[in-house]
């Protein structure tokens, strides 16, 4: 009986055991090993760290060529300090990997459509929908042409290599308990690193950045509505914003030119539902003002790109030190050298460029086998990758992606196929082979203008507007990237796959893209507007070009003489709403007083007293935003019909149609059986905004006020998506106020420098923190002076023993012998 | 007294073995601990013994350290809040140890029985 007890006993604590060693799925969501996971001595707990932590002093790496050193200051901000380029990349990989190695290997797994290995397929397979479209977009394809010719020149060999080893050596030196506590939670373990990841990085900014277009859109509006009105809905310029570079009639170059070809429409409407598109909001600011404009006489350079805010912070600040280079700033976590900084002598920061470098060729099949395609009058075969997905916890799923010529097929009758089954090929410049990482290097270590010039024309992907500024006094501007040369009204619509005649024929010489330097109104900036002067050789067009943040911050930057670093810094958190200036005015005479309820007659008397600053406490800000958002759907209720994929007109155009066609059909509300105009529409949404507030109140224990950070509630994301892993702030701003921080984009890096011949000063903060451990206190610790509009001001370090009063720990790096 | 040293060497052992060994190693601790001394209850000696040792290392990291992380762990699992978390991860402790304590205790009978 005794020997009987014992068994069981036993048999129920191995038992246990083994259930708490084990991941579970329980109802879809996926538990971790709750023994391991639980266990304060390995898991989730050893992650939590102490107030006065501080790493190792002392490391020895295998791989390391000499012994060096890295610096850390009070926001553990890592100043490396090496003896030879390749222990600086070798050392911008492990450092980077110390505090940011989930984050990297997530990012890159997102970027190459294997999330799945992670977290299995997801509720109603939406992981998997989401991997299967990044490979059918080629985001992989893309990367492997990059990474080739990478591989080709040494120096960029050398960065991806050395970068590569330097995270492999953390990676190999990790136990169980060392692991980031993603891994833990969600019961997995890091791959080793390859230089397609570093490239793969780099595609997934180009996809965040430039994958947007709205051709299969914009070519159903032209079947459903005809030219004149997309004219009118989708101009290609607005011709309201300052264009980034104003040189009317002085470009003097013989610009490439191509025989028109005709766009051919395919007759049926396009109805493939799309992948959802980025953010349309999403812009960045950045200007460079002139020392005659300055206090200090020294130019001043301002960066801030807004970008999706997630925790571990998208960005990671380094300052990397060697013979023959100095620079700090944001790097991103995957790949080598400084994206956005400084060095010793100038300054750079980037915006995006918005311009259209997509295009969607329809492909005829010659059978339902499609392996051949029509191409000039022949039949030309088509190539078919088996993409495999090892989706965790279920067996692996394959998809066939065909690839032409253009590039891959993305919607076919196995994705995103609706009714009709034309197949469209994807053609994006990122699938081509560019060399980025040499750009950086070279302007990683850029003493001058020449310097910054000779740096971009190595930088094709994603097209950024590239303001710099230098201690020889110069400010310039570069809308740099590889740009189709394009005919009018090429690059809107989708085109014909079987002409070669539709394909691009050219690309804009470099020499020949939008630049300034030195302009006569001392500053350049930009801010997402459209790039150039009407009399720019090239036709333009882009998903969206901005209309309001760029106007604001010319003005501001024209009237502002004798400029200050915090006038800088006071402008990158500017929270005027242009757009409520330019349009609730109007808003407010298309109401009717004498109807009015009680809480109606309390906003319109908020509404018409506020400054239009959507400052943190603004309660105006929050009726007007209320208001907006009810009114975009009522208005353009016709364009989001499920039969056909369309786009909506964009603000400015939109508040532009609402004063001056406000009898335009498409403002009917058209499930209703009476007739609206413009001013109809925007007494019902003034009436749905208000309703809206009060609901808001009431849920908030009958709140009197509605300030306007609790009512936008923006908040920083996990990349998990896990809610109680993201962090809510109050914040001011909006999209298209220079502050743009929406509910979930904004600025990501606010960088000011200060370019004085003594010395290069430089501030900055960002929405988190340095480490990726959410068990560490760096993990948002700038978020709070983020959101206050306050500054770091950076420890740029000449050389390693400078302000060691300021360093919070260093630590000695030396060889292991092997 | 015999309990209340069993509860204590179970601790201690737990706690040395986990410098080296994985989570499961505390219950070799209960199950050693639990064979070498005779008590009442060894279920609950384990039980006690396994539960303390984590929580109270859990409390200490968690004094130590400036990070709201156990406040975010609570919810997504969900347990409320970090009392909620630090409850769950003595119950879960305390349950191998138990069990382990408990066939400790049962070698221990059968071998005086032979």
């Amino acid at each position: 009986m005794k020997v009987f007890k014992l068994f069981i006993s036993a048999a129920i604590t191995i038992a246990l055991i083994f259930m708490l060693d084990k991941s579970w799925l329980v109802q879809g969501n996926r538990l971790p090993p709750l023994g391991k996971f639980f266990d304060p001595f390995h898991g989730f707990w050893k992650n939590m760290e102490a107030k006065d932590y501080t790493g190792r002093e002392n490391i020895n790496i295998p791989g390391l060529g000499q012994a060096a050193t890295v610096v850390y200051d009070s926001i553990l901000i890592p100043h490396i300090f090496a003896n030879t380029d390749e222990d600086l990349y070798f050392l911008q990989g492990y450092i980077t990997a110390t505090h940011r190695l989930w984050q990297m290997e997530f990012q890159t797994h997102a970027a190459a459509g294997r999330v799945t290995e992670i977290t299995g397929p997801g509720k109603d397979s939406v992981i998997l929908t989401y991997d299967r479209g990044q490979r059918r977009l080629g985001m992989v394809y893309g990367a492997e042409n990059t990474l080739k010719f990478i591989m080709n020149n040494p120096v960029s060999k050398m960065m991806a290599e050395q970068y590569t080893a330097g995270i492999n050596a953390y990676i190999n030196s990790l136990h169980y308990d060392d692991l980031p506590f993603e891994y833990k939670l969600l019961d997995y373990k890091p791959e080793a690193w390859t230089p397609l990841k570093c490239v793969l990085l780099l595609k997934n900014m180009a996809q965040f950045l430039s994958i947007g277009d709205k051709d299969m859109e914009m070519t159903n509006a032209l079947n459903l509505y005809g030219k004149d009105i997309v004219d009118i809905l989708y101009p290609d310029n607005e011709r309201i914003s300052d264009p980034i570079v104003d040189h009317a009639g002085k470009w003097k170059f013989k610009p490439l030119t191509l025989d028109t070809v005709p766009y051919a429409l395919p007759e049926a409407l396009i109805t493939t539902k799309k992948l959802p598109p980025q953010d349309p909001t999403t812009g960045s600011n950045n200007w460079a003002v002139s020392g005659i404009k300055t206090k200090t006489g020294s130019p001043i350079l301002c960066g801030d790109p807004h970008l999706n805010l997630s925790l571990p912070s998208i960005w990671y600040a380094v300052q990397l030190h060697a013979p023959g280079i100095n620079t700090m700033g944001a790097s991103l976590p995957g790949a080598p050298t400084v994206i956005i900084g400084f060095t010793d002598s100038i300054a750079w920061s980037v915006t995006n460029a918005q311009r259209d470098v997509v295009d969607w060729f329809s492909i005829a099949y010659q059978t339902n086998r499609r392996d051949h395609y029509q191409f000039e009058g022949k039949w030309r075969p088509t190539r078919k990758v088996i993409e495999k997905f090892n989706v965790r916890g279920t067996e692996a799923f394959y998809d066939t992606v065909v690839y032409t010529h253009w590039g891959p097929v993305t919607y076919d009758r196995n994705y995103h196929g609706a009714k009709n089954l034309t197949d469209y090929a994807f053609r994006w410049t990122a699938h081509d082979a560019s060399n980025e990482f040499i750009t950086f290097y070279k302007m990683n270590r850029a003493k001058n203008h020449a310097d910054y010039m000779a740096a971009l024309e190595h930088f094709e992907s994603p097209p950024q507007n590239f303001a710099f500024a230098s201690v020889q006094g110069d400010i310039a501007m570069r809308i740099q990237g590889k740009y189709p040369v394009r005919r009018k009204n090429e690059g809107r619509f989708v085109l014909d796959g079987s002409k070669r005649a539709s394909g691009w024929q050219a690309f804009i010489p470099n020499d020949q893209n939008i630049m300034d330097k030195n302009p006569s109104r001392g500053f350049v900036s930009s801010a997402n507007q459209y790039p150039a002067d009407s009399t720019y050789p090239y036709y333009v067009t882009g998903t969206r070009f901005e209309a309001y943040r760029n106007r604001r911050i010319n003005q501001v930057l024209t009237d502002k003489n004798n400029i200050s670093v915090e006038d800088m810094m006071k402008l990158q958190n500017d929270n005027y709403n242009l757009k409520a200036e330019e349009s609730l005015p109007y808003f407010l005479t298309c109401l009717d007083s004498t109807k009015f309820s009680a809480a109606e007659k309390q906003a319109y008397t908020i509404l018409s007293t506020w400054d239009y600053y959507n400052n943190v406490d603004a309660d105006g800000a929050s009726y007007y935003e209320a208001w907006w958002d009810n009114l975009i759907p009522l208005l353009w209720d016709e364009l989001q019909k499920p039969g056909a994929a369309l786009t909506t007109p964009t603000t400015f155009t939109t508040i532009k149609l609402l004063k001056q066609k406000p009898g335009l059909n498409f403002f009917d509300i058209v499930s209703t059986p009476e007739k609206e105009t413009g001013k109809d529409v925007i007494r019902k949404a003034f009436k749905l905004g208000v309703e809206e507030i009060e609901t808001w109140k009431q849920k908030h224990k009958a709140a009197a006020q509605v300030p306007w950070a609790d009512y936008k509630d923006s908040y920083i994301g996990h990349l998990l998506r896990i809610e109680p892993l993201n962090i809510h702030v109050k914040h001011g701003g909006n999209h298209d106020i220079v502050n743009a921080h929406s509910k979930t984009h904004g600025p990501s890096w606010r960088m000011i420098v200060s370019l004085e011949k003594s010395g290069v000063k430089a501030w900055a903060t960002y929405p988190g923190g340095q480490s990726g451990n959410p068990g560490s206190k760096h993990y948002s610790d700038m978020l709070e002076r983020w959101t206050s509009g306050q500054y770091y001001s950076l420890l740029y370090l000449r050389h390693q023993g400078e302000f060691t009063s300021r360093y919070f720990y260093t630590v000695n790096l030396k060889p292991t012998e092997q | 007294m015999k309990f209340i040293s069993k509860v204590l060497i179970i601790m201690i052992a737990g706690y040395v073995l986990e410098m080296f060994l994985p989570w499961w190693s505390i219950a070799i601790a209960a199950f050693l601990g639990s064979a070498l001394i005779r008590s009442k209850a060894s279920f609950v000696a384990g039980f006690i013994a396994i539960a303390l040792l984590w929580s109270l290392k859990a409390l200490l990291i968690d004094f130590s350290s400036a990070s709201d992380l156990p406040q975010r762990v609570a919810i997504i699992f969900p347990l409320r809040n970090k009392t909620g978390l630090i409850f769950f991860t003595a119950v879960v402790g305390g349950l191998v140890g138990g069990f382990a304590a408990l066939t400790g205790s049962l070698l221990q009978r059968k071998r005086r029985s032979f």
